[in-house]
């Protein structure tokens, strides 16, 4: 051990009560740091958990095209000017015709860990005299159940049901509800396009989302295309879902050069779900912070007081030959020991904090403990600001005990 | 021979509260092996001469040469490692570090010069302890010994690196009779046979008079020497 650290050590135990508090200032605010960002990272990841249940991380589909065709060139010179009028963005393509490439593209992505196809189309449900309009999906069961874990959700009945036959139904509850269906009666959809056919109610879900179960009614893609007259492998939406949520916009950038439709994350029609998380992460940093640089205040008055206790012993260190650059380095080190100490103490106190929390009940929705998110990024970087926090607060009255003059303490 | 310190025209201001000359024009050369003695009424700057000597205090105009190095317009961190090495420091308060044991208060600019082993010095600071007469005190807390041994012990931790020169200020002023006679043997004994050079600032009339040399101050200028 180096002379300089061998006097900080002695400094640093010779006062234990107010090591332990010092140390203790800076564990609590690690420990804080860790559960406000585990905490809103598991919020966030309930919030997505439920949003995720029913949209995908990615959508590709035919839109609109971003601009009305051109029918005439754009005439040359400044001497011409043309007028359309009422020029309209029209879709000449319903769909994506030929879905199966662009399936095995987004598979072949490292990133995407599923990928589904649907077909998805207003119609009206009937049953009896009540008339209801909805939505219906035609899914691919397998894949999307892979994706949303659209079984788990069933309340009644077999997803897989679907695959069996060709005229299967599975209602959301709130649907079953508005048009009376229950569990094996037979029900009727009509299109927009006038086609009436008979199904039979083989299951019923509910995800949660009240919106989706009041309207929507999934049967099994081949049905589906059969019911619109669409060819063997047209879709509306090819669905991915990635590794990470929040890596979806990027992907989406990437992908969109190589697929001739549009190509869109979650992010861009959900900006609401987005911008909560973005300011849940910011109350969060803010929260945690704000007790850290406290925890820094703490220690930089405890260290002040230190170097103000030994201004004596600085000066005669001093004389001794200690130049300024070591004693930074003794009331440097000390600091830097009690964030270290702090730090460690706080990223266990953090996580048992977190661990307590995540077993307090909570059920609403589908949630029945509070929910925590264990981020490894959450403890290291809560130790790097911690480190960083008690650096600074350190340095500065080290520089000022680097600073005092032996000749005015030991002349008295 | 080369003189062990030479002073040539040092002349110095104090600015706060007003600008004073403390020191006119002063020079002398001290011998190795000479025990000096500055000496004057409390003023005529004999302790601000001994704080230039000691190379803590730099704002002043004219040399000073220690062992045939030039300490004048050397920087701060080589002014400290000069000292580490070659000038010990005994003050009229002993300044010894109550948190540490007393041999690890000796054994302190040892460990900082780094020339020897951890157990060399040790070897060497309790020696050192034991010449001066401290037994069976080492592993005391500095804070745990009487007044006159902590003295001693600050002496001993001036010794440690062999330094070419010893500067005391007011070395004694805080002993009783007994204790000044002790810490005043020591040192008439290391000029004379290790032939460590000796300045000490004293108001002391009894130990002046006992030293080879006094150099008497008034008004910032050398009267007798």
């Amino acid at each position: 051990m180096s002379v300089n650290n061998k006097i900080a050590w002695v400094h640093l135990t010779s006062k234990i009560r107010q090591l332990i508090v010092a140390v203790l200032s800076v564990t609590f605010g690690i420990s804080m740091y860790i559960f406000m960002n585990s905490f809103t990272g598991g919020v966030n990841d309930a919030q997505a958990e439920l949003v995720f249940n029913t949209m995908a991380h990615i959508r590709v589909y035919n839109d609109l095209p971003k601009e009305a065709q051109r029918l005439l060139p754009v005439p040359e010179g400044r001497d011409t000017v043309q007028f359309v009028s009422n020029p309209k963005r029209i879709r000449y393509t319903e769909g994506i015709k030929n879905a199966g490439p662009i399936r095995e593209l987004l598979e072949s992505i490292p990133d995407v860990v599923a990928v589904t196809e649907q077909l998805n189309e207003n119609v009206f449900f009937h049953n009896g005299v009540s008339k209801v309009s909805g939505s219906l999906s035609g899914i691919d069961v397998e894949s999307e159940n892979q994706m949303f874990n659209t079984a788990q959700y069933m309340t009644e009945g077999d997803l897989y049901e679907l695959e069996r036959r060709n005229d299967g139904v599975v209602l959301g509850t709130g649907l079953a509800d508005k048009i009376s269906a229950q569990m094996g009666d037979v029900i009727s959809l009509s299109t927009a396009d006038g086609i009436l056919k008979a199904y039979k109610v083989v299951g019923l879900i509910e995800t949660g989302a009240s919106s989706v179960d009041k309207s929507r009614a999934i049967i099994s893609i081949q049905a589906a295309r059969q019911l619109l007259s669409k060819n063997r492998s047209y879709a509306t939406d090819v669905l991915a879902n990635l590794r990470n949520y929040n890596d979806a916009r990027s992907q989406a950038q990437r992908i969109a050069v190589s697929i001739p439709y549009k190509t869109e994350a979650w992010q861009e029609g959900n900006s609401q779900l987005e911008s909560a998380n973005t300011l849940r992460d910011i109350l969060a940093v803010t929260v945690s912070l704000t007790i850290l640089i406290v925890a820094g205040f703490g220690i930089y008055n405890i260290m002040n007081m230190t170097v103000n206790e030994k201004m004596r012993e600085i000066a005669i260190l001093k004389a001794m030959g200690f130049d300024g650059k070591d004693i930074v380095q003794i009331f440097l080190v000390q600091s830097v020991v009690i964030g270290f100490m702090g730090g460690v103490v706080g990223l266990f106190l953090g996580f048992l904090i977190s661990v307590g929390v995540d077993h307090i009940p909570f059920k609403i929705a589908s949630l029945n403990t509070l929910p925590i998110a264990y981020n490894p990024i959450d403890y290291v970087m809560a130790l790097a600001f911690g480190l960083l926090t008690t650096f600074v607060a350190g340095y500065l009255p080290a520089r000022k005990a680097s600073q005092i003059d032996p000749v005015e303490i030991l002349r008295g | 021979m080369r003189p062990a310190l030479s002073v040539n025209n040092i002349v110095k201001y104090f600015h706060e509260p007003e600008t004073i000359q403390v020191l006119k024009e002063i020079s002398f050369a001290v011998q190795p092996g000479e025990f000096l003695a500055l000496v004057g009424k409390s003023g005529s700057g004999k302790s601000t001469l001994l704080y230039l000597l000691s190379t803590m205090d730099t704002d002043y105009e004219g040399t000073i040469d220690i062992n045939g190095t030039r300490l004048t317009g050397l920087k701060q961190n080589e002014l400290a490692r000069f000292r580490n090495e070659h000038i010990g420091f005994v003050f009229q308060f002993h300044y010894l570090l109550p948190e540490f044991s007393v041999l690890d208060n000796v054994m302190l600019p040892a460990l900082k010069l780094g020339k020897l082993s951890p157990e060399q010095i040790r070897t060497k600071a309790l020696e050192l302890l034991y010449k001066l007469d401290i037994k069976g005190h080492e592993n005391k807390k500095a804070s745990r010994i009487s007044g006159g041994q902590q003295q001693r012990v600050a002496i001993a931790r001036a010794l440690i690196n062999d330094p070419a020169i010893i500067m005391g200020d007011e070395p004694t002023g805080n002993l009783d009779s007994k204790n000044t006679k002790v810490v005043f043997d020591i040192f008439r004994q290391l000029a004379r046979e290790s032939g460590q050079t000796i300045v000490a600032v004293t108001h002391d009339d009894e130990f002046a008079a006992n030293c080879d040399r006094v150099i008497e101050m008034v008004d910032g200028k050398i009267l007798a020497g």
